[in-house]
C-alpha cells in the first residue's frame, strides 16, 4: 500500500483530546484543551525540488497567505527518492529564500569606487547593453588568423550556471552564443 | 496508547538534518559557534537548540569508529523533572503521546533543580528564566504529521510511532546489530520513550547517553532511583 | 549517472570512490542503507576517515591522486583470478577486438607521444578491421594482440606491494576492498560506483573514470540494477546545464561545437556522424546530423533556412586545437585580453582553483556583471582581502536573483530525471528569476543592434527569442522549444503529424528543417500528452526495483538505467532474474522466433536480442551498448588525450621525485599556465604536506547558499584543516588552535582539527602526511571576514581532456600562528 502524506494523515487520525499549549516556552496563555493548530494551516502549498546538491529531492514550500512569504519547507513524503527526507541543507531551505543577507536590489559599483550604489533594473539592464556591445564591437572578429571564419569575440566571457533551471539554461547559451562568446563555461568545468 | 522514538545511531550518518528541521519547523534561532577542533556543534543542548548530534572518534578493537548519537529529550515514562517541579501548568505529559510538555510557566519554577532532576542533563534555561527542550513536535504529532526531526531523517535512523510499535523495531534490529556488535544494546528502554540502541558502550557515544548520576547533585541521583522501579522490564522481555 | 539513486538500494557492492556520499549526497544513503541491510558490502576509499566511511564496511586510505594505482591493481586481481564474466566481456565489450600491431606502451608512455606538443599522435591507437572494415574479434581471447591480452600485460605491474607502496594503502586493505568488489562479477550480482569530484578534479581525471568502467565493464555490471557508473553531481542542475551545453566545447545534447575548419554545414555534419560498418552496431550517434539542424531551427527559428545552411554561419566558433575552459578564461583574465566577464550564479573567487589568480585578473576586467541571490566573493572582488578599490578601474553591476523556491521550471538531477518546480512566494524585494533577467537582456541587446546595426548582427536579430508571455519568462515555452516542434505537416515512422505539434521523442526528428528541437536528448519531456516532468505517479515496474517510470522523466526517452541491454544475456534472458531490469520476450510462428517485445525500463533500442531462446543467432540482432560506435563497452578506449588504458601518474605536485611505476613523473599531456601565477613545488621541502580539499555535509559549493544561513553557519562556522594526530604531535599543533596552510601560491587561516580520521601514509620508505580543507568558506560570509577559502591555495593545471582543475592532490605547509 502506498501510503501519501495526506493518507497518513487520515490514517493516524488527527487526535483532539490532547493538551497542550501553543508556543511552548513562550506563551503565557492558559492551558488549552484542544489540539495545537500547525502553522502551515491554510498556507499554500508547492513542491520544489531542493535547490543544492544533484539528488533531487522534492519539498513542499508552505507560502503564508498574510505576508506571502515562506514560513515551512520540509520534504515531500510523496516524491520517490527522498520520501519526505533532507538533508541539513534541504531542511535550512526556508531561511535560503527568507533571508535579510538576500540581495534584493540591483547594484552597482563604479570604477575605482568604494561602495554599492543602489540602482534601477531599468538602468542596469541599459548600461550593461550599452557595456556588452561596445566590448563587442571593439573585439569583434570575423575571421581567425588562418583567414577561416570565426565571428566571435573572445573579449567577453560568462561563466554559469548549474544554480538555473533547463530552460533558462537553454535561452542563456542561445543568448551567449548569438553574441558571439566562446567562453562560456559552468560549474561542470570545476 | 501512547508514542515514542526509535533511535538507531547504527544508521545515522551524522547528517544532521535533524538538528535544522527542529529549528526550521520551530523558528528558534541560531546559535553563535566556533569550530571547536570538531565538527560537532552547538556544543551542548540549549534553550535555542533541542537537539544536537554528539559526535565520538573512538578506537574499538582496533578499528576507528566514528559513533553519531542524536541527543534529544527522553520524554521519560515517569519524567523526573515533571515530579520536581509539582506544578502541571508549567511541566506536564500529554496523556495521548506521553510527550513531556515544559510551559512558559516553567519560568517560577527553580530551574537549576530542574535540570539536576533530568538523568540525561536535558532541559535548558533561556534569559527569560523559563525551561525549554524537545516537545515531541506535539502541534505535529496531534495533526498526524511526524516529528519535525523524524519526517526528515534519511537513513532510518529516526523513527517514531505507536510505543509497541517501535520496541518491535527496536528489539529486530538489536538482534541485526548484535550479529555484528556484542555490545549492542538498547539504552533505557523500559523507561524513556525516546529508545536508542547504540553498538558499543553507551558511554563511549556520549556522557548521558544513559542515565546517569556522574558529577551531578543529589536530586538527580533521587530521581534516578524513582525512575528504575522495580516493575516487569516491558522492552527486554521482548528481546 | 547510468543509473539513478534508488537504483543503489540493489546493489550488492557500493563503492564509495572518489566521492563522500554520505556527506555530500545525504539523501543517497537511505538506499545506500538499504542495500547493506540486503546484505550488500559498502567500501568507502578516501583519504580520511569520513562520515561515510563511518558506515561502511570495509574502509582502505588511499593518498590522494593514486586512484589509478588502487584500481589497476584491481584489474589485475580480476583478471589474474579469472574472476570477470566471460559471457559479457567476449559478446559485450571491445575485450575481443585485436589492435594495430603498432600499438604500444613503453615506461609510462603510450605510442605516439609528442615531446614538443606534450601531445600524442593516437595513429596506432587503433583495431585491426576485417575487409568490410569491421574491427576483426578474437571471441577466443587467445591472441596477444587482443584487447584484453593487453589489458593483461598493462596492468601486469601493478602488483600488490607496488600498489601499496604508492597509494599508502596497505597491502591486507587492498585485497579486502578487491575481494569484495570483484565478487560482484558472479552472474546475478551487481556492484556499482558512487564517485564524484575526488575522481574528476586531478591531472588523471578522466582516467580515473575510465579505470572504475573497465571494472564495470569486466564484472558485467554496466546496465544491470545497481550497477552502473555513477557520477553523483554537487549540483542540483549540473546535469541538465551540463545537458543544455554551458560548456565552451558543445552545443546542446553533447553535440560537438562547430570548430573554424569545419567551413560548411555539411563539412560539420560529417564530422558529428560516426561510422560503423558493422550491421550489428546501432551507433546511435550517427543521428546526430537530424538533431543539430533541429536544434539549428530552435536557435533561429523561420531564420534558419536550407538557403543559409539552416543559420549555421551565425554560430561563433573556436579555433581547432585551443582550449577556451575554465581555466583558460581565467588565464587570459589575468593576463589582460578579457574585458567584460558575467557571473550567474557563480562565485569563481572562490570556486576556482588558484583564487588568487581568479581575483586578480577580476581587478583587469572592464565590467562584471554578477548575479547572484547574495553579495558574493566575486562580485565585491574589489574590496576583499588585500585589495585596494581606488585602483581597481572594474565596474560591476550586481543583479539579485531569486530563489528556486520563487520560480517555475525545470533542473535535471544526477540520475537523469527532468523534475519540474513551481513558484511558491513571488520572489523576494526586486529579485527577479535569472529567466527573466535573460530575457530582458536580450531584448534590450537585440533592440541596440536593431536600432544603431554594428558588427555581425545577424545572430542577435535572428535569434528566435519569443518566451515571454505578458512580458514575463515562460518556462513552459521554452520547455517546449526544448522537446521540439514538427514546423511543417509530415509523416514520420508512418505517423501523421499537423505543423505545430510537439515531437512525441527525438526518433522523429528530421534533418530538413522540418522539426525543431533545442536539445534532442529531451526530446520526449513535453509531448502532446503535456509535461512529463511534473508527473507524480507512485507505480513502480514489476521487478520493484524503484524505477517509478510515471514519476518525472528521464533522458533519454524515459530510460531509467543506460545501457540496461547488457542486463540481459545474448538471447534476452535477465541474468538477474529477481532484479531484471528489461527481458524480451520471442514470438513463434511457423516454428520460427519473430520479433516479440521488451519488458520493464525503456530499452536501449527497439532491436531483438543477438541470439534466438535456442542460441541460434539473428540476423536482426544488435550490440547493447548503443551510443558506442561499435555498439560494445570500450575496454580500450581510444579517444582520450594521455592513453587508451588508463595509467598511474603521481599529481603535479606530489611528495615523491620517483613515479614508482614509471619513468613519468606526471600526466605527460596534463596543461600547465605560464604566467607568474602559475608555480608549481613538487617535492619542495617547503611544501612537504599533501593537500587536498572537499566539502561538509552543512555547507555547499563555495558556501554562498549556506553561509549566509545563520542555521548552517551554527553547524559549520569556521574554515579548518584537518590533520593526524601524528602529524599535529610533530609540529606542536593543539586541537581547535588556528594555524596557517600554505601552498606556493597562497595561504589561509584554518582551525586546526586533529583528528584520528587522518593518518600519515607510508609512501615507500617515507611517512607521507595529509591534511584536508573544506573549499566552502570565503571572506564575505560569515562577516567577520576570516575564513578564507583554500582554493587560494590549489594549483591551475587539470585534466588533459576535460580541464577539470587539480584541487584534490596539491602540496602544502602548516605552522602555527605566532600572535603578538
Amino acid at each position: 500500500m502506498n501510503v501519501t502524506r495526506r493518507g497518513f494523515i487520515k490514517i493516524s487520525g488527527a487526535t483532539a483530546a490532547g493538551i497542550a499549549v501553543s508556543g511552548m516556552g513562550f506563551d503565557l496563555s492558559p492551558v488549552k484543551a484542544h489540539a495545537l493548530t500547525l502553522k502551515t494551516k491554510d498556507a499554500k502549498e508547492t513542491t520544489t525540488i531542493c535547490c543544492y546538491c544533484g539528488v533531487g529531492c522534492g519539498a513542499i514550500v508552505h507560502t503564508g497567505k498574510d505576508k506571502g512569504r515562506v514560513i515551512n519547507i520540509e520534504g515531500d513524503p510523496d516524491h520517490v527518492i527522498n520520501r519526505g527526507s533532507l538533508c541539513s541543507k534541504g531542511s535550512a531551505l526556508s531561511q535560503l529564500a527568507e533571508n535579510k543577507n538576500r540581495l534584493t536590489e540591483p547594484m552597482y559599483r563604479a570604477p575605482n569606487s568604494k561602495e554599492w550604489k543602489k540602482v534601477s533594473w531599468e538602468w542596469a539592464l541599459a548600461e550593461i547593453t550599452k557595456r556588452v556591445k561596445a566590448t563587442r564591437e571593439a573585439t569583434f572578429t570575423l575571421k581567425n588568423e588562418k583567414g577561416q571564419t570565426v565571428n566571435r569575440t573572445t573579449a567577453i566571457a560568462s561563466v554559469g550556471s548549474a544554480a538555473l533551471d533547463n530552460e533558462e539554461c537553454w535561452i542563456y547559451q542561445a543568448l551567449m552564443r548569438s553574441l558571439g562568446l566562446v567562453y562560456i563555461e559552468h560549474q561542470a568545468r570545476i | 496508547m501512547s508514542k515514542s522514538f526509535f533511535i538507531d545511531t547504527t544508521v545515522c550518518t551524522a547528517c544532521r538534518g535533524c538538528q535544522v528541521a527542529c529549528k526550521q519547523w520551530k523558528n528558534l534561532p541560531a546559535e553563535i559557534t566556533k569550530n571547536r577542533g570538531t565538527i560537532e556543534n552547538p556544543a551542548d543542548v540549549s534553550f535555542n537548540t533541542y537537539k544536537v548530534v554528539r559526535m565520538r572518534e573512538e578506537v574499538i578493537d582496533g578499528k576507528l569508529r566514528w559513533l553519531f548519537f542524536p541527543e534529544q529529550c527522553r520524554h521519560c515514562i515517569e519524567p523526573p523533572c515533571l515530579d520536581t517541579a509539582g506544578d502541571k501548568s508549567a511541566i506536564f505529559k500529554d496523556d495521548a503521546t506521553g510527550a513531556v510538555i515544559y510551559t512558559a510557566k516553567t519560568k517560577g519554577l527553580n530551574a537549576k533543580e530542574i535540570i539536576e532532576s533530568c538523568p540525561y542533563n536535558i532541559p535548558r534555561k533561556g534569559k527569560n528564566g523559563a525551561l525549554a527542550k524537545c516537545d515531541m513536535c506535539l502541534d505535529r504529532v496531534q495533526n498526524g504529521l511526524l516529528p519535525a526531526c523524524v519526517k526528515t531523517c534519511p537513513t532510518g535512523a529516526m523513527n517514531f510511532g505507536e510505543r509497541d510499535e517501535m520496541l518491535a523495531i527496536a528489539n529486530k534490529r538489536l538482534g541485526e546489530v548484535k550479529k555484528i556488535s556484542q555490545a549492542a544494546r538498547l539504552l533505557d528502554a523500559d523507561d524513556v520513550r525516546v529508545i536508542y540502541l547504540v553498538a558499543y558502550n553507551p558511554e563511549l557515544y556520549h556522557k548521558f547517553a544513559v542515565a546517569s548520576v556522574d558529577n551531578l547533585g543529589i536530586t538527580r541521583q533521587t530521581a534516578l532511583a524513582k525512575m528504575f522501579r522495580p516493575v516487569k522490564n516491558i522492552a527486554s522481555g521482548l528481546v | 549517472m547510468t543509473n539513478h539513486w534508488i537504483d543503489l538500494k540493489n546493489s550488492d557492492c557500493i563503492l564509495i570512490m572518489g566521492s563522500n556520499a554520505a556527506e555530500n549526497h545525504p539523501i543517497s544513503f537511505k538506499y545506500v542503507t538499504m542495500a547493506q541491510q540486503s546484505g550488500g558490502k559498502v567500501i568507502s576509499v578516501d583519504p580520511r576517515f569520513t562520515r561515510t566511511s563511518s558506515k561502511a564496511d570495509i574502509y582502505a586510505p588511499l593518498r590522494s591522486g593514486t586512484d589509478i594505482a588502487f584500481l589497476g591493481g584491481m584489474i589485475k586481481y580480476i583478471l589474474e583470478n579469472k574472476l570477470y564474466n566471460e559471457d559479457y566481456v567476449v559478446n559485450y565489450t571491445n575485450a575481443t577486438f585485436l589492435l594495430n600491431n603498432d600499438y604500444a606502451f613503453k615506461d609510462g608512455l603510450f605510442s605516439g607521444f609528442d615531446p614538443q606538443k606534450k601531445s600524442y599522435n593516437k595513429s596506432t591507437w587503433t583495431f585491426v578491421n576485417d575487409e568490410k572494415g569491421i574491427p576483426k574479434r578474437d571471441l577466443t581471447l587467445k591472441d596477444p594482440r587482443c584487447v584484453i591480452n593487453l589489458l593483461k600485460d598493462h596492468y601486469s605491474r601493478y602488483d600488490l606491494a607496488l600498489v601499496s607502496k604508492i597509494t599508502g594503502t596497505p597491502e591486507a586493505n587492498l585485497m579486502e576492498v578487491y575481494k569484495a568488489y570483484a565478487a560482484t562479477g558472479e552472474k546475478g550480482k551487481a556492484g556499482t560506483i558512487m564517485y564524484a569530484m575526488g575522481w574528476t578534479q586531478h591531472t588523471v581525471g578522466v582516467q580515473n573514470i575510465r579505470a572504475m568502467s573497465i571494472i564495470q565493464s569486466l564484472l558485467a555490471n554496466m546496465g544491470v540494477a545497481g550497477g552502473g557508473v555513477n557520477a553523483l553531481r554537487g549540483e542540483s542542475n549540473v546535469q541538465g546545464s551540463t545537458d543544455q551545453a554551458l560548456l565552451w566545447h558543445i552545443l546542446p545534447g553533447y553535440t560537438n561545437i562547430p570548430k573554424a575548419s569545419q567551413a560548411s554545414l555539411d563539412v560539420f555534419l560529417a564530422s558529428i556522424k560516426p561510422e560503423s560498418k558493422d550491421p550489428m552496431s546501432v551507433n546511435w550517434k550517427q543521428n546526430y546530423p537530424k538533431y543539430a539542424v533541429s536544434m539549428f531551427k530552435s536557435f533561429f527559428g523561420e531564420n534558419a533556412t536550407k538557403e543559409n545552411e539552416f543559420g549555421y554561419h551565425l554560430l561563433p566558433k573556436p579555433d581547432d586545437g585551443k582550449s577556451y575552459s575554465w581555466l583558460d578564461i581565467f588565464d587570459e583574465m589575468y593576463k589582460g585580453s578579457i574585458k567584460g566577464f558575467f557571473a550567474w550564479g557563480m562565485n569563481p573567487a572562490c570556486s576556482s582553483s588558484n583564487a588568487g589568480k581568479v581575483r586578480k585578473g577580476m581587478a583587469k576586467l572592464d565590467w562584471m556583471v554578477n548575479v547572484n541571490l547574495f553579495d558574493n566573493e566575486t562580485g565585491s572582488f574589489w574590496k576583499g582581502p588585500g585589495m585596494k578599490p581606488s585602483k581597481i578601474k572594474t565596474e560591476v553591476f550586481m543583479l539579485p536573483a531569486a530563489v528556486s523556491v520563487e520560480k517555475e521550471g525545470s533542473i535535471t538531477n544526477s540520475g537523469r530525471w527532468m523534475q519540474w518546480r513551481y513558484e511558491g512566494p513571488k520572489p523576494l524585494g526586486n529579485s527577479k528569476p535569472d529567466g527573466d533577467i535573460i530575457m530582458e537582456l536580450g531584448n534590450m541587446l537585440k533592440e541596440a543592434y536593431k536600432k544603431d546595426g554594428g558588427q555581425f548582427p545577424d545572430p542577435i536579430l535572428k535569434l528566435k527569442w519569443d518566451y515571454m508571455t505578458n512580458g514575463k519568462y515562460d518556462p513552459h515555452k521554452i520547455a517546449k522549444e526544448i522537446n521540439g516542434y514538427f514546423l511543417e505537416d509530415a509523416t514520420v515512422n508512418n505517423q501523421a503529424f499537423k505543423k505545430g505539434d510537439l515531437v512525441p521523442s527525438f526518433v522523429f526528428l528530421q534533418g530538413d528543417g522540418k522539426t525543431s528541437s533545442g536539445n534532442w536528448i529531451y526530446s520526449g519531456s513535453y509531448t502532446g500528452k503535456g509535461n512529463m516532468s511534473a508527473r507524480k505517479s507512485q507505480k513502480d515496474v514489476a521487478s520493484n526495483i524503484g524505477l517509478f517510470p510515471e514519476f518525472a522523466w528521464a533522458w533519454p526517452v524515459n530510460r531509467r538505467i543506460i545501457y540496461n541491454r547488457a542486463a540481459v544475456d545474448m538471447t534476452g534472458k535477465p541474468n538477474d532474474e529477481k532484479r531484471w531490469v528489461v527481458k524480451y520476450t520471442f514470438e513463434q510462428k511457423d516454428g520460427k522466433y519473430v520479433p516479440g517485445k521488451w519488458e520493464g525500463d525503456v530499452p536501449d533500442g527497439p532491436a531483438p536480442p543477438l541470439q534466438n531462446p535456442d542460441g541460434t543467432p539473428r540476423a536482426d540482432g544488435k550490440h547493447p551498448f548503443i551510443m558506442q560506435k561499435d555498439g560494445l563497452a570500450a575496454i580500450f578506449g581510444p579517444g582520450l588525450a594521455d592513453g587508451p588504458f588508463p595509467e598511474h601518474y603521481e599529481p603535479m605536485e606530489c611528495p615523491v621525485e620517483k613515479n614508482f611505476m614509471s619513468g613519468q613523473l606526471v600526466n605527460p599531456t596534463a596543461p600547465v599556465y605560464g604566467t607568474d601565477a602559475d608555480t608549481f613545488a613538487t617535492c619542495d621541502p617547503r611544501f612537504p604536506y599533501v593537500g587536498t580539499t572537499y566539502r561538509v555535509s552543512e555547507h555547499w559549493q563555495t558556501g554562498l547558499m549556506t553561509r549566509p544561513q545563520a542555521w548552517l553557519l551554527e553547524l559549520q562556522p569556521q574554515v579548518f584543516v584537518e590533520m593526524s594526530e601524528e602529524l599535529a604531535k610533530l609540529k606542536g599543533i593543539k586541537n581547535g588552535e588556528r594555524v596557517k596552510v600554505a601552498s606556493v601560491r597562497g595561504a589561509i587561516e584554518c582551525t586546526a582539527v586533529v583528528t584520528k580520521r587522518f593518518k600519515p601514509f607510508k609512501i615507500g620508505d617515507s611517512i607521507v602526511h595529509e591534511v584536508g580543507m573544506p573549499y566552502n568558506f570565503g571572506w564575505r560570509w560569515p562577516v567577520s571576514g576570516k575564513e578564507e577559502s583554500p582554493n587560494l591555495l590549489t594549483p591551475s593545471t587539470g585534466d588533459p581532456n576535460t580541464r577539470i582543475p587539480e584541487t584534490k592532490a596539491f602540496m602544502v605547509n602548516i605552522s602555527k600562528i605566532k600572535r603578538g
